[in-house]
């Protein structure tokens, strides 16, 4: 069929390949998203962490018992508190609120927080009493752009502390720091007007009695459900970060699958195209399948002879399919970071191909070229020699 | 008694069975072919002839009756089983040598290999061998449609025997081709039979391949009408003594393969009141003519060709006659090519003689041959008579009717005896002078 059609075997190839790049474009689009929010989302091991967090007033307080009683659960590796009291802070004479945050170092890496600028608390700075982490949006507060963040570290900040008043009314007791913190970093939190400190240091000024929230760290990821069940029976809230790779997942399934959908379209267009071509080519061979058949060929030779041809068609569509798919993506991706690239942005890849998902695709080709050579085959299986030798 | 390869008993072949278009293609046959036998099937087209060849193929399941090959029922195995058979028993030409056109010629022949599963290199070495041995390994690395027929259909026949068949058919393989291939290709296949063994069956309707056969079975309308034996091959099927006696009318069969049994029985008659020789006789004087004609023998070859018993291939004649004979065929021949000369000088001046001259030179062959003499009116006359004969002015019985008139009317006055002899013998001469080929 290469050598009595070479044109038209390879224009059916190549509308295969149609089809099948439109499926591998749109999929590896899908794949593509799903890895970029999932990078953003996913720190290291931080899926092993889960948050606890009171449910309110008639909850369980999480006080450093809550702290103790969490380590001593078997599964549980640490478990790192975090306090927070609202305060206002002065930079040069302006005045903003803010919400001061005491952490332990393991918080910081659980918790994913990381720096644009200057340094995390690391674990040797527990003991640490003069620096801070900003937030960026605390910087916006003394007017400080974005490209100037950088030359903010290393700036002196004073903190005053807005504590509730111990005898339960609505009075807030404020609790004036009597010193200057170095801003020792930036983190990337948007949004949120934090101020991060020691929370030994911060335990100098208040009494902490009871946690905005615990980071647990479980042993393993079987581990994680069982752990999680057992703090939400004891009355706590808890958010997992797999929970929520999870449920990011099943929505990028969802998109990758519409998507999935559009090229399936494509593709069944372009195996209609080559159902009809091999119809097409059985009308044609059908003298020579004629005089195969004569010479000794038996129904399934004739059969076997059609179907690996569709077969050979198939794969190579899939196969000049995922060329035309990913050469497209990979073109687009370097595209993108060229124009990101230029104007300062961040690199992103939009598209991805897994090679299973590439092999899959292979695969389904070739049973696509299967299932259209199936139905010529068997026709061609059942002619009547001495009619189709005499087929012009 | 060996017993016969393929046996069909009331084999009908229906067409369309049951509808209304229902056609019967062969009606109640017969056949008993032995191993080793060279088969035609003769007759005109539409008579079955392919039918019943394809049957035996096993491509045409029997409408009624039974058909055995080596004593096994194909049709009774399934698809699957057959097919052993037509690759393993079978092979087969045809008339338009249905090779396939992709592919190259040395892979057309390893074709029938292939589904046999037979390794590549086996396969191309097997192609190669009978391609060479068929005369065309030379092309082997050609595709089909580069090579002459002949080649085509050489290739078609080293195809078929690729995996070593019992039995080679042939439907029509000579159908498309010129003669010169039609030879090599008889040929070939004649050396499978008498060198290899292998049972032919040949659809035909050239009478000239009838003499390669054992026997001829003569179809018409789906029935076989007769089975002539060829007497000048040695027989395989066992003749039962007087059952069939080999007769002249199979010579007359092979000699007049068109006409009827009524016919071959009137032409044996007339041969016997016409002609001192016989039908075997007159066929080699033919052969000999036709080498001497060709100037291909000389004088003393032709004679000794006549004279030469018939045991060893001569005509048996006498000296005398044979003499005479060769002396006849020369005159005539030497007087024509005046004829010749004088019809070539109608287009183109003359350059030698003048049409005059030639017309005077026959004049007095004539005149010598029948030993008459004229006066010199009469052969002014004669000269002109001839010329007007030459040239096509006059017929054939124009001139005889003239040669009887009287001088006044442009004429011979000879008698009638005289005027038909002389007709007679001028007729002759210009039948060998004048060329009717076309232009």
């Amino acid at each position: 069929m290469f050598k009595t059609n070479p044109l038209r075997t390879w224009l059916t190839i190549l509308g295969m390949g149609v089809g099948v790049g439109a499926v591998v474009v749109l999929v590896g689009l899908g794949f593509g998203l799903q890895q970029i929010i999932l990078e953003q989302i996913v720190f290291g091991d931080s899926l092993l962490w889960l948050g606890v967090s009171s449910t309110g007033a008639q909850g369980p307080k999480l006080t450093p018992e809550t702290v103790q009683q969490f380590e001593r659960i078997e599964a549980v590796v640490d478990a790192a508190p975090l306090a927070r009291f609202p305060a206002l802070i002065t930079y040069q004479g302006l005045t903003g609120n803010v919400f001061v945050q005491g952490v332990e170092p393991p918080y910081l890496r659980f918790a994913g927080v990381t720096a644009s600028f200057g340094e995390v608390f690391g674990e040797e700075d527990i003991a640490d009493t003069n620096s801070v982490m900003l937030s960026p949006a605390t910087l916006k507060l003394f007017g400080i752009a974005d490209e100037d963040s950088e030359s903010f570290i290393g700036e002196r900040i004073a903190l005053r502390l807005l504590v509730p008043a111990d005898d339960g009314s609505e009075d807030v007791n404020e609790i004036i720091i009597d010193k200057e913190y170095t801003v020792r970093g930036i983190t990337k939190e948007a949004g949120v007007l934090n101020a991060m400190m020691m929370l030994p240091e911060l335990r100098n000024y208040v009494g902490i009695e009871e946690y905005e929230r615990i980071q647990v760290n479980v042993v393993d990821n079987e581990n994680l459900p069982l752990v999680e069940e057992a703090l939400i029976e004891q009355g706590f809230r808890v958010t997992a970060l797999s929970k929520t790779v999870e449920q990011a997942s099943q929505i990028f399934q969802g998109i990758q699958a519409v998507l999935a959908t559009f090229g399936g379209i494509a593709l069944v267009v372009s195996a209609i195209g080559m159902f009809n071509t091999m119809t097409v080519t059985l009308l044609e061979r059908t003298k020579e399948i004629g005089i195969m058949r004569t010479i000794g060929a038996s129904p399934n030779d004739v059969k076997y002879l059609f179907v690996s041809e569709s077969i050979v068609v198939g794969f190579l569509g899939g196969i000049s399919g995922i060329l035309m798919g990913v050469g497209f993506g990979i073109a687009v991706n370097v595209f993108l970071n060229i124009v990101a690239g230029q104007f300062g942005g961040q690199a992103v890849s939009l598209f991805a191909f897994p090679l299973d998902f590439l092999a899959f695709i292979a695969i389904f080709s070739a049973g696509v070229g299967y299932l259209t050579g199936i139905f010529p085959a068997r026709r061609a299986s059942s002619l009547n020699p001495l009619d189709a030798i005499r087929y012009e | 008694m060996a017993k016969p390869f393929i046996v069909a008993r009331d084999l009908s072949i229906i067409y369309n069975q049951g509808k209304s278009n229902e056609f019967r293609a062969l009606t109640g046959v017969n056949t008993d072919i032995f191993e080793g036998e060279y088969i035609i099937l003769f007759g005109p087209s539409g008579c079955g002839k392919s039918t019943l060849m394809y049957s035996i193929q096993g491509s045409l399941p029997p409408g009624e009756g039974t058909l055995l090959v080596k004593g096994d029922d194909v049709y009774s195995y399934p698809p699957s089983e057959r097919v052993y058979f037509q690759r393993h028993v079978m092979g087969i030409i045809f008339q338009s040598f249905n090779l396939i056109m992709s592919l190259s010629v040395l892979d057309n022949v390893a074709l029938p290999m292939i589904f046999c599963n037979a390794d590549k290199a086996t396969r191309n070495r097997r192609a190669q061998s009978l391609l060479d041995r068929f005369g065309v390994g030379h092309v082997s690395h050609k595709i089909p449609a580069m090579l002459s027929g002949g080649q085509q259909q050489r290739v078609s026949v080293a195809r078929s025997m690729v995996n070593d068949p019992k039995i080679l058919l042939a439907d029509e393989p000579t159908g498309n081709l010129d003669s010169v291939s039609t030879q090599q290709v008889m040929d070939k296949i004649d050396e499978i039979n008498t060198f290899d063994r292998r049972t032919i069956i040949m659809v035909s309707h050239n009478a000239a391949h009838l003499s390669y056969a054992h026997r001829v079975y003569y179809l018409k309308d789906g029935r076989i009408m007769r089975e002539v034996v060829n007497p000048q091959r040695k027989q395989i099927k066992p003749v039962r003594e007087g059952e069939t006696i080999t007769t002249e009318l199979e010579q007359l069969a092979r000699l007049y393969p068109y006409d009827s049994v009524e016919s071959w029985r009137v032409k044996s008659m007339v041969n016997f009141l016409t002609q001192d020789y016989t039908f075997d006789q007159i066929g080699r004087l033919e052969h000999s003519v036709d080498l001497f004609l060709q100037g291909r023998i000389d004088r003393a070859s032709f004679i000794k060709s006549l004279i030469l018993t018939k045991e060893r291939g001569g005509v048996e004649v006498p000296e005398k006659e044979a003499r005479r004979m060769a002396g006849v065929v020369e005159k005539v021949v030497d007087t024509a090519d005046d004829i010749r000369r004088f019809r070539a000088h109608r287009d183109n001046d003359a350059i030698f003689f003048t049409q005059d001259k030639l017309a005077d030179r026959l004049k007095e062959h004539l005149t010598k041959q029948h030993c008459i003499t004229l006066s010199k009116q009469q052969e002014a006359n004669m000269t002109e008579l001839i010329a007007d004969r030459v040239t096509g002015v006059v017929k054939e019985a124009d001139l005889n009717e003239r040669l009887m008139k009287g001088v006044r009317s442009k004429g011979l006055a000879l008698s009638e005896p005289e005027a038909d002899d002389m007709t007679r013998y001028f007729e002759k001469v210009i039948a060998q002078g004048v060329d009717v080929s076309y232009k």
